[in-house]
């Protein structure tokens, strides 16, 4: 029959948070774990996402304005499928640096401070490119 | 607590207004619901032999034909072939019911088929839509509520949406 399966919790993938402390909160896809780890014997994901999203930022807001509302809060958190809610938008955001830890990105406090660091970075950048708007705007609910 | 439980309210009929985020371009991405089931188009009246004659200038008056019948609403004969085929998928072929279980089942790219009861909340069936329409899996409306899609199901019990994972013998997937 016509291939119809198309998987969709894929890396780049914009989710939507729906538990825990981020429910309401956007993310990306960094990294999938289909079958689980022995951790975690469920499908998950790590995700990286928008703590704090930036401020509106105005026309007549001056440079150092501009900077400091620009700025990102980020967190990574590995969630299970069934706590998100995938989109129809991507955010194509090389996270390689973030990914490549994999689950042990997340071990200790050093390497997650140091892997959100750099996701924040990466995050940063593309807001200020203007690119992918609907993924920093805060979702109104 | 949810996101679910303090988001949209899922207003029947009103699925424009959910998935239009403000602030942001339209076209860059735009996505077509699937067009309402449309409950005000007139189903055709069934037409005694005898009074062809008669009946037929009132049907051309009112503008329908036997060609051009919208379908709309499906005869019971369709809704008949439903369950059958149905009742061959419980058989011969892999299913699973439940929310809970077609959600896995979309997540993972594994249903072929979803069915909905016409009394799924609004939310769930727009929730379940969204995600068959990211996995390109169809999704059925059944004509009949969740008690009747558990009874066409073999079940004693309700089943709101069930997901096909595999037809067994069953056509199903190629003519729904």
């Amino acid at each position: 029959e016509h291939a119809k399966m198309v998987k969709f919790l894929k890396t780049g993938k914009a989710v939507i948070l729906l538990q825990g402390r981020f429910a309401g909160r956007k993310a990306v896809i960094v990294r999938v774990f289909e079958e689980g780890t022995r951790d975690r014997p469920y499908g998950h994901c790590l995700v990286a996402g928008l703590a704090k999203y930036p401020k509106k930022v105005i026309r007549k807001d001056s440079a150092k304005k501009t900077a400091k509302k620009s700025r990102v809060k980020c967190f990574l958190k590995l969630v299970n499928f069934t706590h998100i809610m995938p989109t129809r938008y991507t955010l194509d955001v090389d996270f390689k640096d973030v990914a490549s830890g994999g689950p042990d990105a997340l071990a200790t406090r050093d390497k997650k401070v140091a892997s959100c660091k750099a996701a924040k970075a990466r995050l940063e950048e593309r807001f200020k490119t203007g690119k992918n708007r609907w993924f920093f705007t805060k979702l109104r609910f | 607590e949810s996101v679910w439980s303090r988001t949209s309210k899922g207003l029947p009929g009103d699925h424009s207004a959910q998935w239009q985020p403000r602030n942001f371009n339209r076209a860059a991405e735009p996505y077509i619901l699937p067009p309402a089931p449309n409950p005000t188009a007139p189903p055709p009246p069934k037409k005694p032999p005898a009074a062809a004659a008669s009946s037929s200038s009132l049907h051309a008056r009112r503008g329908w034909s036997p060609d051009a019948m919208a379908p709309t609403k499906k005869s019971k004969k369709s809704t008949e072939n439903i369950n059958n085929k149905l009742q061959l998928v419980m058989k011969s072929g892999k299913y699973t019911l439940g929310y809970k279980t077609v959600l896995k089942t979309l997540r993972s790219s594994k249903g072929k088929l979803i069915i909905l009861a016409n009394n799924c909340p609004p939310l769930r069936k727009s929730e379940i839509e969204y995600y068959a329409m990211l996995s390109k899996i169809s999704v059925h409306h059944f004509h009949g509520n969740n008690v009747d899609l558990g009874t066409a199901c073999g079940k004693y019990y309700r089943v709101c949406c069930l997901s096909i994972l595999d037809p067994g013998d069953s056509d199903i997937i190629t003519t729904v």
